[in-house]
């Protein structure tokens, strides 16, 4: 019983791993798309390039288990978190505390996900028929 | 024409997910390359919308409608049905991804 939760367990953190990385591609992805200025720099869209091709391989590594619904929102809000976060160090933004406020309900509401999605494994591993239901 | 980019960038983003889906991990040529191409013409598009909309505005319906989109793609064709719980879980952070873009100085 408690090595197969172990496995079970480890099997859950990888996808949910691989999905953070692709969130940190998508927001490697957004700063250099900004810095390339319409793609005519060409570093930045050598760079821009490179973050395209991993963040879409890790996205869809990370759908292989996760529901495509939750992935999506967690790919989208750790670029977004991320490139407000990253924006001001780059670039000439400002980062205020109404700002903060919605980047804290974002983490919030992917720690949430997370724990939703692991509920539904302990369900289906307790339960032998997928009898799970909205 | 603006809303017509935007539009069209709305239908790619959410093949995106769907094809990302389908690639299992980029082992399907085809899904795969379909997942590129898509990201691609949605990036285009987007940005050809964001040449008119504020980027805060336009980011922000992108995002939320291809968010949702996504988790109706992915219960038609995935079978993937959602409980209220992993709803909600969406529901928080695509409107902090709205809220954070539309609070400006995106």
């Amino acid at each position: 019983m408690t090595v197969t939760t172990t496995r079970n367990d480890s099997k859950k953190a990888g996808p949910w791993l691989v999905l953070l990385l692709a969130g940190a591609f998508e927001v490697g992805y957004a700063l250099s798309v900004g810095g390339s200025e319409g793609f005519t720099i060409l570093g930045w869209s050598i760079s821009a390039f490179v973050f395209f091709l991993l963040t879409l391989f890790c996205l869809s590594v990370a759908l292989k288990t996760i529901d495509v619904g939750i992935g999506y929102a967690v790919w989208a809000g750790i670029g977004a978190v991320g490139a407000a976060l990253l924006g001001p160090v780059f670039f000439d933004e400002a980062l205020n505390p109404v700002r903060a406020i919605w980047l804290a309900v974002i983490i919030g509401g992917v720690v949430w996900l997370k724990l939703a999605d692991s509920l539904k494994l302990d369900a289906q591993k307790t339960t032998p028929a997928p009898v799970w239901s909205p | 024409m603006s809303w017509l980019y935007l539009g069209i960038a709305v239908i790619f983003e959410v093949a995106v997910g769907l094809f990302a889906s389908k690639a299992n991990g980029f082992t399907r040529l085809w899904w795969t390359i379909a997942t590129l191409v898509s990201g691609a013409i949605a990036t285009f598009f987007l940005s050809l919308a964001l040449l008119t909309f504020d980027v805060g505005v336009g980011y922000a319906i992108w995002t939320s409608v291809a968010g949702v989109g996504i988790v109706i793609v992915g219960a038609l064709f995935l079978d993937q049905r959602l409980n209220w719980r992993k709803a909600l879980g969406i529901l928080i952070v695509i409107g902090g991804v709205v809220g954070l873009q539309l609070s400006g100085a995106a």
